[in-house]
């Protein structure tokens, strides 16, 4: 049996030696294969793709260009094959970023991502927080909703479409922390840090969708 | 709900969790790698780890015991000691460290938090500072509170937040070591005078001490011997709270 690829993207923001070592954790013994993209890729090649991020939006854009990463990337999203995001990957599926300067997404889920504005809140959002889900979905079964995970970020998802937000999270207000399109996920917590339900999720999203 | 973080701490002598005071009656409390694992495993929201004597001979091995670490683990990770240049916080990040936090250097270079952001982001980095009152000021101490900077507590703690520190850590050093609580006020001093999250260092004894943490609105509680010694485990610590209505992860 040919083994399914997943592609885990370096885009040199924020290290991913914990995702990485989830990813094979999981896929040991499964007819699965990781290889870790760095540079141009054959997008179809993958049958998955997982990107991380942590910083700013805007450097992560930059960094996916000049690794030329970005037009692989923007053409495997656009014929809807699955993604997972994290973090600063989730949020560059927007239109647009408005981290240190406006910066053009890639355009997959419209909206745009600004910074928490609420009176007294405590910026980044760093920490445990559960999820409410507004739906079913493979992604998170196995009895995840309400379950904590770790956030740290200080921008949020916003002018969504309702029907792309799979959960939500309140911090000050509610925001999403898990949006959907198609086979296209993004998480704004990093499940590879929130301990065996992050695991789980990660699991979900290998496995099952 | 956002939860109150629980973060026990590990003072690392190369791959040895060490207890001990300015470095006399050193004593050793097992094996950093094994105790990570295990708090990991046992509720722990984050962990903290302090090379506690960054010598250039200890520094090779500590670095592979941050790496370890990091491989048996699934949750924050945050490594601070002996960090004093730029390069320091990209080696200990590239080691795993999911933050790297910054004291003395810092204090003596204040620019290295606007560069370390700049280059890694806000959310890795963490500015520890050591306070202490002093003719009846706060000030920013270094050298385990034996020297007494020229610096103003809550005006240094404002300066790291505008640099770019993503958190502080905030170790009163007139409770540290003496497990009679978290020193409350100058707690709530920082808290009420910035915005981004603070973790209460110094001086937790008993479970109330952690409630009392919290109304600092700290939002993360360090401690570290009423762990280690196994006076309270971590999950003990969150029901007590909880009790008391305070978010927790359990």
């Amino acid at each position: 049996m040919k083994k399914k690829v997943i592609g885990l993207v370096d885009g040199q923001s924020g290290n991913i030696g914990s995702i990485n070592k989830a990813i094979k954790e999981i896929i040991k013994g499964r007819p699965y294969q990781l290889k870790i993209i760095r540079g141009e890729f054959d997008y179809s090649l993958f049958n998955k793709i997982i990107l991380p991020g942590q910083g700013a939006y805007a450097t992560l854009i930059s960094n996916l260009k000049k690794l030329k990463i970005y037009k692989p990337l923007k053409t495997y999203l656009d014929n809807n094959c699955s993604y997972l995001g994290i973090c600063v990957g989730m949020q560059i599926l927007s239109d647009q970023g408005h981290e240190d300067r406006t910066t053009k997404g890639l355009g997959i889920i419209a909206g745009e991502i600004k910074k928490f504005k609420s009176k007294n809140l405590i910026i980044p959002h760093m920490g445990w927080n559960s999820i409410s889900l507004n739906k079913e979905d493979p992604i998170v079964t196995n009895n995840l909703d309400n379950k904590d995970f770790y956030f740290v970020h200080s921008y949020i998802f916003q002018n969504i479409n309702k029907s792309n937000v799979l959960a939500n999270t309140h911090y000050g207000k509610k925001f999403p922390s898990i949006v959907k399109k198609g086979n296209i996920y993004g998480v704004q917590f990093h499940p590879e840090k929130s301990h065996k339900y992050g695991l789980n999720l990660i699991k979900n999203y290998i496995l099952k969708s | 709900m956002l939860k109150t973080r629980i973060i026990p701490c590990l003072d690392v002598i190369k791959n040895k969790v060490v207890k001990g005071v300015n470095f006399k009656n050193i004593k050793v409390m097992g094996n950093a790698v094994e105790m990570a694992r295990y708090y990991s495993l046992s509720g722990a929201d984050e962990l903290c780890m302090l090379d506690i004597n960054a010598s250039y001979q200890n520094r090779k091995t500590f670095i592979k015991t941050v790496e370890a670490i990091a491989k048996v683990i699934n949750i924050p990770l945050t490594v601070g000691g002996g960090v004093s240049v730029l390069d320091d916080i990209t080696d200990l990040l590239n080691a795993g460290a999911d933050k790297v936090s910054i004291n003395s250097a810092a204090v003596k270079n204040p620019r290295l938090i606007r560069q370390a952001s700049l280059k890694h982001g806000s959310q890795c980095i963490v500015v520890a500072i050591d306070g202490k009152r002093h003719e009846n000021k706060m000030k920013v101490v270094v050298k385990g509170g034996r020297e007494i900077t020229k610096k103003e507590l809550i005006l240094w703690a404002k300066q790291v937040q505008s640099l770019g520190a993503g958190e502080i850590l905030m170790t009163s050093m007139d409770t540290d070591g003496v497990q009679n609580g978290f020193d409350s006020s100058m707690l709530k001093k920082i808290t009420s005078n910035v915005s981004i999250p603070v973790i209460a260092s110094g001086g937790v004894g008993n479970l109330e001490h952690f409630y009392l943490g919290h109304l600092t609105k700290s939002t993360g509680l360090l401690a570290a011997s009423v762990f280690h010694s196994g006076k309270y485990k971590i999950q003990s610590v969150k029901k007590y709270l909880k009790n008391k209505g305070v978010p927790v992860r359990l």
